[in-house]
């Protein structure tokens, strides 16, 4: 499931392009969704650099008014959404790296929920008990994340959780829907696991690693009736490409082998001395 | 039982070597994803973060990072050095050298992962019968000639040229430039099973260069750690690191003036990092920059609490002439084994 990490990824999820609202709710200003998707998500905003106490985030096709954070010593606090953007802060106790990110939008009849994860970059608990907490009734739960420097790459396998008042729900529908155009669905298993096969669907030439690595959005959605309500929920972030693409492994085994070659010199037999006193 | 299994401090550390590699290497299979996280981060440096199994923490990996992203970027943006971007690249410090505090330059010797492996390499070759090659004037070259080479792997590598990417005076490629040479990110992330740390980034002159270079020298070790003991250990910048604050750790090789010092020299010889002060000096100068507390010149000091491995005022362990009677009988100082011999019961305790 892990593969190749690149060091300088900070894990902020990428700025996703605007675009349609959402088809069952009105969309707000600066709520539109990326024309990739019709589920809600929440993404990062630009124009943030050089300030890193803060993270602008929006939700895309939700009429969301905030956005809470739960933050990874047990915090969580709810930031409004101001000009479509919302500037997050870790929320006290502060100091880790692994927030989660929800907004709902919801009518009697209907509840729309979107969640993300934000990686502060801090040092700090891992997040299990983040990814334990119930923080909606209806809710996909990545099983495990990914480390800080790590990320979902396509070809890769990962587990996410699907759960209801924190109940696993067997036998659910997962949809799966990327930038780069997949559209897939997936099932959850007797202890509610969908096991989500990363599509390979980057162009040939995407840079795989490194500072020019291409991202793409991915969405993962699920939908269920329970007590008269009609509940929808996403799990958005980021993926990228398989990090053995523009990589050759054939120029690393050759420059392995000179190493190999540049050494054999010392291997000069020479008779070992023992030493006496 | 625990006295047969491991008899010398030698196999001890190389017990606690073995554990360790399996926990930076392997952590994640054991104590999960995360844990292994919360155990890495417990130790002081190189268990790395390309290999997504361990636990992956490095302190030279938030000195290169904050470095080309915190403190460049603040800088060309003309602003204040607030403390919101001095104080990470502070506590790194601090985080690594608390912890240091505890485990001193052993780290090197006992738990690194990379020293591990040469050492084991080292291990095939002397049981192999490669000779020994030293880093000695009468060999190929002095030992402190070497030097200085980790130091401007420090300072150049992981501090200035990522300070310097983050000014946007270099590429971008060139941000974590430590991390792109080192052996370690090849070594660990093959010993999982993937080759991806190998493959060569291609499209990118930089990445190239810097990934090639890694390439050689993980190659260079494989072969060369057959002749020089610890052959990276000497260039590592992490050793300089460490370097800079091993007088304040409370852990530490002791050694008082013997009389024979200077002549029988089976400390130095005994050194994987070829440390010819160690048998000519005492006290501080005994012990310069590059030991890394393995212990061996104590295990094969012949004289009695000459040389003693120390946390604060408790000694760990004393040389004693029955101990280095005893050693010699199966390794010699440079690590040559004595050849296998069976015997009978009977037979061996009239050898003894």
């Amino acid at each position: 499931m892990h593969r190749t990490v690149s060091m300088l990824a900070l894990a902020l999820a990428s700025s996703l392009s605007l675009a349609q609202s959402h088809d069952r709710h009105p969309a707000a200003p600066g709520s539109a969704a990326p024309p990739w998707t019709g589920q809600a998500l929440i993404v990062a905003a630009a124009g943030n650099r050089g300030d890193r106490t803060t993270a602008p985030y929006r939700p895309v096709g939700l009429n969301a008014s905030e956005i809470h954070v739960f933050g990874p010593r047990g915090g969580e606090q709810a930031f409004p959404v101001e000009a479509g953007v919302a500037r997050l802060r870790s929320p006290a106790p502060e100091s880790g790296n692994y927030h989660w990110l929800s907004a709902r939008a919801e009518t009697p009849a209907h509840v729309a929920i979107a969640s993300t994860i934000w990686y502060a970059s801090n040092p700090g608990p891992a997040p299990v008990d983040l990814l334990r907490r119930i923080k909606n009734e209806l809710e996909i739960v990545p099983d495990p994340l990914p480390r800080e420097h790590a990320s979902y790459r396509e070809s890769e396998k990962w587990r996410f959780i699907v759960r209801y008042e924190g109940r696993p729900l067997a036998g659910q529908i997962v949809r799966m829907e990327t930038e780069r155009g997949t559209r897939t669905a997936f099932t959850t298993d007797t202890e509610g696991i969908a096991t989500v096969l990363f599509p390979r669907d980057f162009p040939p030439d995407t840079e795989g690693d490194g500072h020019a690595r291409a991202k793409a959005g991915f969405v993962l959605s699920t939908e269920r009736q329970e007590a008269g309500r009609h509940f929808v929920t996403s799990f958005n972030h980021t993926y990228a490409p398989d990090s053995e693409r523009g990589r050759s492994l054939g120029w690393g085994a050759v420059f392995g082998l000179a190493g190999m070659l540049g050494a054999l010199p010392l291997l000069r037999r020479r008779p070992a001395k023992e030493s006496s006193c | 039982m625990l006295k047969t299994l491991i008899p010398t401090l030698s196999r001890l550390r190389f017990a606690i070597q073995l554990a360790m590699l399996f926990v930076t290497v392997y952590g994640s299979v054991l104590v999960g994803t995360y844990m292994a996280g919360k155990i890495s981060n417990a130790l002081p440096a190189l268990s790395c973060a390309y290999d997504q199994m361990n636990g992956g923490y490095c302190v030279l990996i938030p000195t290169q990072h904050i470095l080309h992203h915190r403190i460049g970027e603040a800088m060309v943006r003309a602003q204040q050095l607030t403390l919101s971007m001095i104080l990470p690249l502070l506590m790194s410090f601090l985080a690594f050298f608390a912890f240091f505090f505890v485990l001193g330059k052993a780290f090197c010797g006992w738990v690194c992962p990379l020293g591990t492996l040469q050492e084991v390499v080292g291990r095939i070759g002397r049981r192999f019968g490669i000779g020994l090659r030293r880093l000695t004037s009468a060999d190929l070259l002095a030992a402190h000639r070497v030097r200085p080479v980790k130091w401007l792997l420090l300072l150049g590598l992981v501090f200035l040229l990522p300070l310097l990417t983050g000014l946007g005076v270099t590429p971008h490629a060139l941000g974590n430039p430590y991390c792109d040479i080192c052996p370690s990110r090849v070594a660990t992330t093959l010993l999982t099973g993937n080759t991806d740390q190998l493959a060569l980034r291609v499209g990118d002159g930089w990445s190239f260069a810097l990934g090639a270079a890694a390439d050689f020298l993980i190659g260079f070790m494989i072969v060369g750690g057959l002749a020089i003991r610890q052959p990276f250990c000497r260039i590592c910048p992490l050793l300089a690191f460490n370097a800079l604050f091993q007088r304040l750790s409370p852990l530490r090789l002791v050694k008082t003036a013997h009389a024979n010092c200077g002549q029988c020299r089976i400390c130095s010889d005994a050194c994987p990092m070829d440390i010819e002060e160690i048998s000519q000096q005492a006290g501080r100068k005994a012990y310069t920059e590059d030991c890394t507390l393995c212990g061996r010149c104590a295990e094969y000091c012949p004289q009695d609490g000459t040389i003693r491995l120390k946390w604060g005022p408790l000694a760990l362990f004393s040389s004693r002439r029955a101990y280095y009677k005893d050693k010699v009988r199966s390794e010699l100082p440079d690590g040559s084994v004595k050849p296998l011999r069976f015997m009978q019961r009977d037979e061996a305790a009239d050898a003894r």
